[in-house]
């Protein structure tokens, strides 16, 4: 009952394994048979919404004119038409977006860490930021715009703002949501409080960092639009309440549709670093 | 009881030991005056049914909490020290792996803490992995492994400082009967290569008398010391042995040590 027993152990073990392949698969199998149901069926009903809105169905239905709700041919022909300037500005608002959210959410991070360390000064301090982030936008623009000039500062600070509370909330209760058995192995090492940090809490509280990423996504792109409603001279906010103001309706359009994608894409890259980093977290397993 | 041996070499030795647990209405006493002597190199099992304190034992034994009376010394030194110094290795009931650590690096954590050099600790790892049969699992993360293999990932980790005394809360009562038995014997197999103490928590009258040199049976209510049971099976055991007719004398004994609390 030595070392033979222990490999032969380990190849009992195997067929286990080798089970779960298979049955993972089996699901793969099944999810290909689903292809048609999962890509045809959600496009075919997003055409039909197109053909619906261009034949002016949900005109009558709302009771609406073609000027308060454009057809998608006007709003196409006019994205195309001012291609070039609405991605310039696009990237311009994206700037804002994605520096402002990196900086908020590396503030949010600080506050949380010095919560998790000093419990008694840090409880306050997240307390302090949730109510910040109560701070209406349409508040916070004067005054960032007094602070930082009507330049991209403002709007980065905005952003910075506005995603502080989502991160200092969330990576907070990540690096104290710990499985108490996991501190108490730390503490058998005699590991230091610094050490604790640095070996599990900063890693567990990983997906909950992601997790206020992709919330800061979408929070970035509202709060950088919003910030140029204001005082901004580019920007897909600056130019979308402009064109409403002078009832360039198909113009407006573009410009939620091409912030829309924006969005959607700022959101997926951050999607796909989460894959990267927290590859070993349940929600992220194949 | 071994006396003798009990006596030549302590390892661990408490003296009226006492625990209590603040509680709403009156305080909760989790052991009582319990003391007990475990010699170097025995092999001991803590067994009782739950509530009994035999897990809040073990945990005062690794420092993991004070007890509120009595007097513990661990390999020579207060429990603190012990622990300070890495005397002990520890295994729970769960393996409580990090998920985001491949099997080796689990196994050099504690290394990595202590400031051993990447390449000694790595070759550790491997050493310890082969000792539990899992070297073809290196590199694997620990979810991707069965909770068998888990939990022999976790022995190995509680070896890597070569600990003087391994102490175990129920590592295998989350497994099947099946996995159970052969980890068992595979922890026998480790324990005549590795010859350390080992304090062993179960509420598993069978594992109990099949691993060990001496059963401690802790009755509830409050926890305290009931009867010590000599298991005179020799080694080293064998799978047979637990079908053996002085194997279910002992398990009978040790059963009817508890109907006459």
């Amino acid at each position: 009952m030595d070392g033979p027993l222990a490999a032969q152990v380990a190849t009992q073990e195997d067929p286990v394994t080798h089970q779960t392949i298979t049955a993972s698969q089996k699901a793969k199998r099944k999810a290909g048979d689903g292809k048609a149901s999962r890509i045809w069926l959600p496009l075919a009903g997003g055409v039909l919404f197109f053909v619906l809105w261009e034949l002016q169905i949900f005109h009558r239905i709302f009771d609406l004119k073609t000027y308060q709700l454009p057809l998608p041919s006007a709003i196409g022909t006019t994205l195309v038409k001012n291609f070039d300037l609405l991605v310039n500005y696009a990237g311009y608002t994206l700037t804002e977006a994605v520096l402002g959210m990196l900086i908020g959410s590396a503030l949010g991070f600080a506050v949380a860490l010095i919560a998790a360390i000093w419990p008694r000064w840090g409880s306050g301090g997240v307390m302090i930021v949730a109510s910040l982030n109560a701070v209406p936008i349409v508040a916070l623009a004067p005054i960032m715009n007094l602070w930082f000039g009507a330049d991209i500062g403002s709007r980065i600070a905005i952003v910075a703002f506005t995603t502080m509370a989502a991160m200092a909330i969330n990576a907070h209760k990540g690096m104290k949501m710990i499985d108490p058995l996991a501190l108490d192995l730390m503490h058998s090492y005699a590991a230091t409080k610094f050490e604790v940090f640095r070996y599990v809490r900063i890693t567990s509280s990983l997906p909950f960092v992601f997790t206020a990423l992709k919330i800061n996504t979408t929070a970035s792109m509202i709060g950088a639009i919003v910030g140029e409603f204001f005082f901004a001279s580019r920007g897909l906010g600056y130019l979308l309440s402009n064109s409403i103001k002078v009832a360039k309706m198909p113009l407006g359009w573009s410009c939620i549709v091409i912030a829309a994608a924006a969005g959607v894409l700022f959101y997926l890259v951050v999607e796909r670093l989460e894959k990267v980093f927290i590859k070993w977290h349940p929600s992220q397993r194949a | 009881m071994t006396e003798s041996t009990a006596a030549l070499v302590p390892e661990i030795e408490l003296e009226q030991i006492s625990m209590q647990y603040p509680a709403a209405f009156s305080d909760v006493l989790a052991l009582q005056d319990v003391s007990l002597s475990i010699a170097k190199g025995e092999f001991v099992s803590l067994l009782g049914p739950s509530g009994c304190g035999k897990t809040t034992l073990l945990r005062i034994m690794a420092d993991l909490i004070q007890p509120t009376g009595g007097r513990i010394e661990v390999a020579g030194k207060s429990a603190k020290e012990a622990r300070l110094a890495q005397r002990y290795g520890i295994v729970f009931q769960n393996p409580v792996l990090y998920d985001w650590r491949k099997v080796k690096q689990n196994i050099t954590l504690p290394l990595e803490l202590k400031g051993v050099k990447k390449s000694e600790r790595e070759a550790r790892a491997m050493e310890l992995l082969e000792l539990v049969g899992l070297q073809k699992f290196a590199d694997q993360y620990p979810w991707q492994l069965s909770g068998g293999m888990q939990q022999r990932v976790a022995i190995a980790r509680a070896l890597a400082m070569e600990p003087e005394i391994l102490l175990m809360d129920e590592p295998f009562s989350a497994l099947d009967e099946f996995s159970r038995e052969r980890l068992n014997e595979e922890l026998l197999s480790i324990w005549s290569k590795v010859g350390n103490t080992i304090v062993f928590v179960t509420h598993n009258i069978s594992e109990a008398v099949f691993l060990s040199d001496r059963v401690f049976v802790l009755s509830p209510h409050p926890g305290r010391l009931s009867a010590v049971a000599e298991i005179s099976l020799p080694r080293p055991r064998t799978k047979e042995m637990r079908n053996s007719e002085a194997f279910f004398r002992l398990i009978a004994q040790i059963r009817d040590s508890f109907e006459g609390v």
